[in-house]
């Protein structure tokens, strides 16, 4: 950029941008710290009143704490089983001598894109028949199983690009291939691992369909359903809603101030480099 | 051991420890995956309504597909997911485009413009359809108030109008997802050597040219991909629909999904919900596979 | 800083903080004990109470007079449809873990042509039926046998603004386009003054609420949904087009706000009791809200009517209300059918009434001297109940309500859609459903 006028208009851009990226979310955060009376207010005021007891509603009212917590353990669990999964199928599809690569990848991108209702169904007889409907089981599996194609593709591109002679050092050593993994390349991929770990959180965090389906408990919901299903027969609680909303959002806000670089370079690397 | 065949023993043990490390990855994928899909492939032949055990569950063939081809309810559904898909895909690349141009000028703040412009694709899709329905709703809306101020009286109802409410679900997942398809775009930009715009500068091409001739050519593979992924989710459009609209009014915002959610776990015809779960993942693979065929030399460069 | 060590904790935090949610799971879930202290669990699957005190104290009576049965309550969601769903989901699952249900009152054919509620004819003589609103009996009665106990009854009512009526000497309208008449004189006086003031607020969102405000509509021109006998769909007939038309032409967007379109309950009812709309069409719910300072800037100034009809017409309203039904695969159906019994007893809804004011569903309490002291405005109701007319009933109802949706949907929020075409076309698919309801038949 090197004229004035370029420099203008480039920050006029990103400052549109930034406004119609953040002030809808931003509305909803000022909605959740008004007070009773003016939440509906006809027309609406601009400005809260800083009043908590949306939160406080939520929390006691609504059950919002179990919603954070089951969203956390699902999240969680389904975070750490995909990438551990991942991780020895995108070794195995990187760094080991394999027919049928281009198969196995192609597949898990096709998994990536089935369609939630054609999978829901049968998924909903094969945990039943387990008896897993309404537990955290029941949901981490499928959502491992969804997220699988996203952290696969993610560390195989990882995998790819650490240098060829690492194993065979590490072979030489009198390492078997387990430890080659284990103790060599593992430590090295540590960026990528947690790139993936990251997406594969937002996503479980995130997911709408699986959980309102296999969760039909109250008391076992996550975060996405229990905010779609605030809404009573005879009420309608917005003040409510936008406070739990933004609870169940601050702490993707805060991943991505503090992950950006790497979001945007997994997000590329996956879709990219693979 | 001769070393020829202690090399394919090794290769063969390299094979069988590679297997083993795939084994968990696959066994979740056929499971969770590629069974239910055949499954309900199965299903959908079969005509099984729970609310009527007595009819138990007879094989009708093809017959679910056909009523399917006569339903105007499900046509107006693939109607508007066809709608819904290019509509917002077209919106998000462009948008994208400018997001990804915006990612990546090297500017002081750089990184805080990125993190602001990634928020929304952070956002729950739930919150997000939550969020714009309590905008978009007519009395006490803030769309209501940026256009008409303090003048109750003009305040629309937006989600009333069967145009404005499809209108207002596109609007909502290309606020959330722009910025994906600007990531991927971005990708793309960091690949085209800094080089060729040096020389098209030298050779006196302004900026709207060199944007035009040296960059979007070079976006090519970017853009394609970008159009892909977000062909492929918008197809699968489901959770803006359940929180913001249910469909209505008058099913002007059903979509596929949707109205297969409705039909299996809703209605309880499982045979005929299985049939639109085909019908949407058949559309999904055929579009991916047109996509692949059409922009095969883009993204096969890209990939080599 | 490598991004791995900064990342390290805060995963290990994650699996620790899940391991010890996991482990202090390990406990059943609920109903997975069936005894609790030598006690019969008796698993109540059920909506979060509007009145927990109430509730608190209805079972507390239960536990004391049934020292053998626990009552242990799943809590689902407060919405017929969400609730819907969860509860057929177990239903379908078999669940162990439900005994005793609450049912929406369009649910029991389907309920007990799928097999999962249980007949009570066994435990419910037809003497005890009759103290109960012949139309909540009938709602729970499906090819001859019964399968629910109604718990509450509702029936849509017409809420005015008393005082801008008095105001002007008038009477809550009888007739639809008297309402029509009144709420454009307001509406012109309100708007006169600068006020933003609508007439009427329903509900016309497509969802099943759309259903109870256009039977109304319907039934009070002399038309009908459907043939009660043959099952024919009636939609086309001239008096249900008439009903349909005159929603669209005289309410919608004129003195009804075109946002009714997208309205429930909540929505409508908040346009009301922020001062905004002469007329309100709700349950009888909207009564205790509308009449709390705290809740709403009309207290004290609404009056309740029956809903007006249409000239030569007759006022009838959409029966609602929640059943208590036994599921079929339920370890303890006596110990289920103690607690319905109890909760449907004289008793526990003259609590319901007096402390909750909540409609009981057994006629005589609208006579009970108590009763009326406590809730005078039930005796105004107790009349709507008497003449409540049920929604029609068969095994795929909502596969039947979501087709009335639409075509109620697309004929209000479209001016210019050709009628009777749009109810030739939903006719077609209705009838369709009832012909494979029919060839269920035994």
């Amino acid at each position: 950029m090197r004229s004035r006028g370029q420099k203008a208009a480039f920050w006029l851009a990103a400052g549109l941008a930034g406004f119609f990226s953040l002030a809808p979310f931003l509305w909803f955060v000022i909605t959740s710290l008004k007070s009773q009376g003016s939440v509906t207010a006809i027309p609406p005021t601009l400005l809260p009143e800083g009043s908590l007891h949306f939160y406080w509603s939520a929390f006691a009212g609504y059950g919002l704490l179990g919603f954070v917590l089951n969203s956390l353990l699902v999240a969680g669990l389904t975070t750490a089983l995909t990438i551990s999964i991942a991780t020895l199928a995108a070794y195995a599809l990187a760094r080991l001598r394999l027919r049928g690569t281009g198969l196995v990848l192609g597949l898990l991108l096709a998994v990536g894109m089935f369609p939630q209702t054609s999978l829901a169904g049968p998924v909903w007889r094969i945990l039943q028949a387990l008896g897993w409907l309404n537990t955290y089981q029941g949901l981490v599996l499928p959502y491992v199983t969804l997220t699988l194609p996203l952290g696969v593709w993610i560390l195989t591109t990882f995998f790819k690009e650490l240098p060829r002679e690492l194993e065979g050092a590490a072979l030489i050593d009198g390492c078997n291939r387990w430890q080659a993994l284990w103790r060599v390349i593992l430590p090295l991929s540590a960026p990528g691992v947690f790139t993936a770990a990251i997406l594969v959180f937002i996503y479980a965090w995130n997911e709408f369909f699986f959980a309102l389906l296999i969760m039909s408990d109250r008391a076992r919901q996550t975060l996405p359903v229990g905010i779609a299903l605030f809404q009573g027969q005879y009420t309608m609680p917005w003040g409510e809603i936008a406070a739990a909303s933004t609870v169940a959002t601050l702490p993707l806000v805060a991943m991505v101030l503090l992950f950006q670089k790497r979001i945007v370079s997994g997000l590329s690397a996956g879709a990219i480099k693979g | 051991m001769r070393p020829a065949a202690r090399k394919a023993a090794s290769l063969g043990g390299e094979r069988v420890f590679a297997w083993g490390l795939l084994a968990p990855c696959l066994f979740f994928v056929a499971l969770f995956a590629f069974y239910p899909i055949a499954r309900s492939m199965f299903l959908s032949l079969y005509r099984i309504i729970l609310g009527l055990p007595r009819l138990g569950d007879p094989f009708v063939g093809l017959a679910n597909y056909l009523r399917l081809a006569q339903d105007p309810e499900a046509m107006l559904a693939l109607a508007n997911t066809c709608l819904f898909v290019a509509a917002s895909t077209l919106l998000e690349l462009g948008l994208g485009l400018i997001i990804a141009l915006l990612m990546d000028q090297a500017v002081r703040g750089r990184s805080l413009l990125r993190a602001a412009l990634l928020i929304p694709w952070a956002i729950p899709t739930v919150v997000t359809s939550q969020m714009w329905r309590f905008i978009m709703s007519d009395n006490y809306g803030l769309l209501n108030l940026a256009l008409f101020g303090g003048d109750v009286a003009a305040y629309r109802a937006w989600l009333a109008d069967p145009f404005w409410a499809l209108a207002a679900v596109i609007l909502a997942d290309v606020w959330k997802t722009s910025s994906f398809a600007g990531l991927i775009i971005l990708a793309g930009l960091q690949t085209i050597p800094a080089e060729l715009h040096e020389a098209a500068r030298i050779d006196g091409a302004g900026a709207l040219r060199r944007f035009i001739h040296v960059t979007l050519p070079a976006l090519r593979p970017a853009l394609a991909l970008a159009l892909l992924f977000r062909t492929m989710d918008a197809f699968r459009v489901f959770d803006l629909v359940f929180v913001m609209t249910q469909g209505g009014p008058g099913n002007a915002t059903n979509v596929l999904q949707f109205y297969g959610y409705q039909k299996m776990f809703a209605e309880g015809f499982l045979g005929y919900g299985a049939a639109v779960a085909v019908l949407v993942f058949a559309l999904v693979m055929a579009v991916s596979l047109v996509y692949l065929v059409f922009f095969r030399r883009a993204l096969f460069r890209e990939a080599a | 800083m490598n991004p791995f060590r900064a990342g390290l904790p805060w995963i290990a935090a994650l699996l620790a903080l899940a391991l010890c949610l996991a482990c202090g799971d390990s406990s059943p879930p609920a109903g997975g004990a069936e005894r609790a202290g030598g006690r019969i669990v008796i698993n109540f699957v059920t909506w979060k109470p509007n009145l927990p005190e109430v509730w608190q104290e209805a079972l507390a009576g239960f536990h004391a007079s049934h020292p053998g049965l626990a009552v242990r309550r799943q809590i689902g969601p407060h919405s017929s449809t969400a609730f819907h769903d969860l509860l057929t989901q177990k239903l379908k699952n078999r669940s162990r873990e439900v005994d005793v249900f609450l049912m929406d009152v369009v649910w029991p054919p389907e309920f007990a042509s799928a097999g999962w509620a249980l007949p009570l004819d066994a435990y419910f003589p037809p003497r005890e039926r009759a103290a109960f609103f012949p139309a909540a009996m009938e709602a729970n009665t499906f090819a001859g046998k019964v399968y629910g106990a109604p718990f509450n009854i509702d029936t849509g009512m017409l809420f005015y603004r008393r005082d801008l009526l008095a105001a002007r000497k008038w009477r809550p309208p009888e007739t639809w386009p008297q309402l029509v008449e009144q709420a454009r004189a307001v509406m012109a006086d309100e708007a006169g003054a600068g006020r933003y003031f609508q007439g009427y607020a329903g509900q016309f969102k497509q969802y099943e609420g759309l259903v109870c405000d256009m039977l109304e509509f319907i039934l009070s021109a002399g038309g009908r949904i459907m043939d009660p006998e043959t099952g024919r769909c009636l939609l086309a007939e001239p008096r249900a087009l008439k009903a349909v038309a005159f929603v669209r032409e005289q309410l919608m967007g004129r003195v009804a706000p075109r946002g009714s379109l997208i309205y429930q309950e909540p929505e409508s009812l908040a346009l009301f009791v922020q001062g905004r709309a002469l007329f309100l069409r709700s349950w009888p719910y909207a009564w205790q809200v509308s009449n709390d300072p705290q809740k709403s800037k009309v207290a004290g100034k609404v009056g309740m009517a029956p809903l007006p009809h249409f000239p030569g017409g007759q006022g009838r309203a959409a029966l609602g209300g929640w059943q208590m039904g036994i599921s079929a695969y339920s370890r303890h159906p006596e110990a289920a059918w103690a607690f319905i019994k109890y909760v449907t007893s004289r008793p526990v809804q003259k609590l319901f009434a007096i402390k909750g004011g909540r409609a009981p569903t057994r006629r005589d309490l609208y006579e009970d001297p108590e009763v009326l002291a406590a809730q005078p405005h039930l005796a105004e109701m107790g009349r709507s109940f008497a003449q409540a007319a049920a929604r029609p009933r068969t095994p795929l109802y909502p596969a039947l309500s979501r087709l009335l949706q639409v075509y109620f949907s697309r004929a209000l929020c479209d001016p210019q859609a050709d009628l009777p075409s749009l109810a030739q076309s939903a006719c077609r698919q209705i009838d369709e459903l009832t012909a494979l309801s029919r060839e269920a038949r035994p």
